[in-house]
């Protein structure tokens, strides 16, 4: 047999799904209610990338906000938690920190960051496509701030889940934490950029539903249409039509 | 990656005919049903005997330092040995397991049951006796029973080392593993040339590659046998319950009431397997488990009847 048409998907996962859950758990027992700030600071984010009046300094303020929480889940959740489980947790939880520096890079010195709103760049209809892209990234931010939190209480609700302690929300916990900011992105940023910063949080999205795939977790299927509509909309806003300034 | 054809030399297919011809002669059990019913097979050339049923650590036991956790794993391992259990399967590819069994045995205490096997594994780094020390503080134990190369990763070298340790006196016996039938052929050989007292490898009543050369080369050898993925990562049993197919009427013939004494019988009934190690987070399936190492066995004809039942469903 070839050895490598031998292993699965779930050969590269070392824990059971209770183990899994248990951890997200423990870290949001442990935290509580760091929780409201991080939500406030998430919903901040959203409101400060979408109503600021001066476009450039939407960007700026929302990377500000978002360093410091992708340093936090590295440390807690990666470097503390997660690493305990499976041996390439030390090095997700690097690839967070580097995440944290470039945002508070982009934060510092704007950039790359858009001065005009994509959807009011070059014709009417590049303009169009990239108010879809934006769109689809505000639709992101909302799910990774409401809709993912709201999953565990309604697997409680319908006796598929065990606790409420197992949501998931945005700045205590990896998923949510990367939904959100691939939201923020698409509406603040565009072309390679937008593609630089999406990178890694895109990367954590395919290799954490891969994850839950296996470990038969529901959770699965919304990081797998949140990374595709995420692709869409990266596309949406890379396209020549919106690369004109 | 290049694959090498190995075409069976007239000697080897005379000495390939033999050993199905002397693992076709070898009793039915070569084990012996101790206190309980509970059976036991002996390990080859030693004077000690292992129960056929174990228990692996592979996902399940990789708890990290959950309070809650550590403690339903450590009453998994007293519940294990309270039912006559004695070998757990662990390595340092998986991730805190040595951790949680060394919790699980500091509460406990060693009994004379466990027989503890472990792995040295490459790319945990580190040399091997270094693994093995390592190991050893994890486990909260002086030495291990059986230390395995893992997936048979960097073999020679580690194999040396191995047979170093035995020699000194600080292992019982030493092995080999593999898994999902990949590398027999360097098995094979390995089972040839080097002097080993057990090998691990994937064997379950799906998956029985190993019938054709491992086991009767291994019975020839007088090389202890376990068999890894005994359930194939649990999609035998999810499938079978997932069907509710019920169990055939004949199966309680050979005491099987639930469809895992009805695989694991299945695997340690084969005259050259020594041991099987079903992993589970549950004390009731880990009593299903332990029920299968009890009296009676199937006999050679009901193991193909078994066989037959589970490719026709």
């Amino acid at each position: 047999m070839n050895s490598f048409a031998s292993y699965q998907l779930q050969d590269f996962v070392p824990f059971s799904a209770d183990v899994y859950f248990r951890l997200l758990e423990r870290i949001s027992e442990t935290w509580w209610p760091l929780h409201l700030v991080s939500l406030t600071l998430g919903a901040a984010a959203l409101m400060l990338a979408l109503f600021v009046r001066k476009y450039e300094q939407r960007g700026r303020l929302a990377c500000l906000l978002m360093a410091p929480v992708w340093a936090f889940v590295a440390v807690v959740f990666f470097i503390q938690h997660y690493a305990q489980l499976n041996w390439a947790g030390n090095y997700v939880g690097y690839a967070f920190l580097a995440q944290a520096i470039l945002l508070l890079w982009l934060a510092l010195t704007g950039f790359g960051l858009s001065k005009t709103p994509a959807t009011k760049i070059g014709p009417v209809a590049g303009s169009r496509l990239a108010a879809i892209g934006v769109a689809i990234g505000i639709a992101i931010a909302v799910t990774g701030l409401i809709v993912q939190p709201l999953i565990a209480p309604l697997l409680v609700a319908t006796d598929s889940g065990s606790s409420w302690w197992q949501a998931q929300v945005f700045g205590i916990h990896a998923d949510p934490t990367a939904i959100t900011t691939l939201g923020l992105m698409l509406i603040l940023l565009r072309g390679w950029r937008l593609w630089l910063v999406a990178f890694m949080p895109m990367l954590w999205l395919l290799l954490s539903g891969l994850t839950l795939w296996v470990l038969e977790a529901v959770e699965a299927v919304l990081l797998f249409s949140v990374l595709a509509a995420a692709l869409a909309g990266c596309g949406l806003l890379s396209g020549r039509v919106t690369k004109v300034t | 990656m290049q694959h090498r054809v190995h075409r069976l030399t007239r000697r080897q297919s005379l000495k390939l005919l033999a050993a199905a011809m002397a693992a076709s002669l070898l009793p039915a059990f070569p084990g012996f049903a101790a206190g309980g019913g509970r059976w036991q097979k002996p390990i080859p050339n030693s004077n000690k005997a292992l129960p056929v049923i174990g228990m692996g650590t592979w996902r399940t036991f990789n708890v990290g330092n959950d309070a809650k956790l550590l403690a339903a794993r450590t009453e998994l391992v007293k519940t294990f040995f309270e039912l006559g259990g004695g070998l757990i399967d662990s390595s340092p590819m998986y991730g805190s397991a040595p951790d949680v069994m060394g919790h699980a045995l500091s509460k406990l205490g060693i009994t004379d049951n466990l027989f503890a096997a472990e792995k040295v594994w490459s790319p945990a780094g580190g040399s091997a006796r270094e693994q093995v020390a390592d190991l050893q503080k994890r486990w909260n134990i002086p030495q291990f029973n059986l230390l395995q190369v893992h997936n048979l990763s960097d073999w020679r070298e580690h194999l040396a080392v191995l047979r170093e340790l035995k020699a000194a006196g600080k292992v019982g016996y030493i092995g080999i593993t593999t898994s999902h039938g990949r590398r027999h052929d360097e098995v094979e050989q390995i089972m040839n040339s080097e002097d080993i007292d057990f090998v691990q490898l994937t064997y379950n009543i799906t998956e029985r590659e190993a019938e054709s050369r491992l086991l009767p080369l291994a019975a020839e050898k007088g090389v202890a046998v376990i068999a890894n993925r005994p359930y194939n990562g649990g999609s035998l049993i999810k499938n079978l319950k997932r069907r509710a197919e019920p169990l055939p009427g004949w199966a309680a013939e050979w005491g099987c009431t639930s469809w895992a004494e009805f695989l694991l019988k299945f695997i340690v009934s084969h005259p050259a397997i020594s041991c099987a190690i079903p992993a589970t987070t549950r004390i009731e399936h880990l009593q299903e488990n332990m029920r299968a190492g009890l009296n009676p066995m199937p006999s050679a004809a009901a193991r193909k009847q078994m066989a037959r039942f589970i490719e026709a469903v």
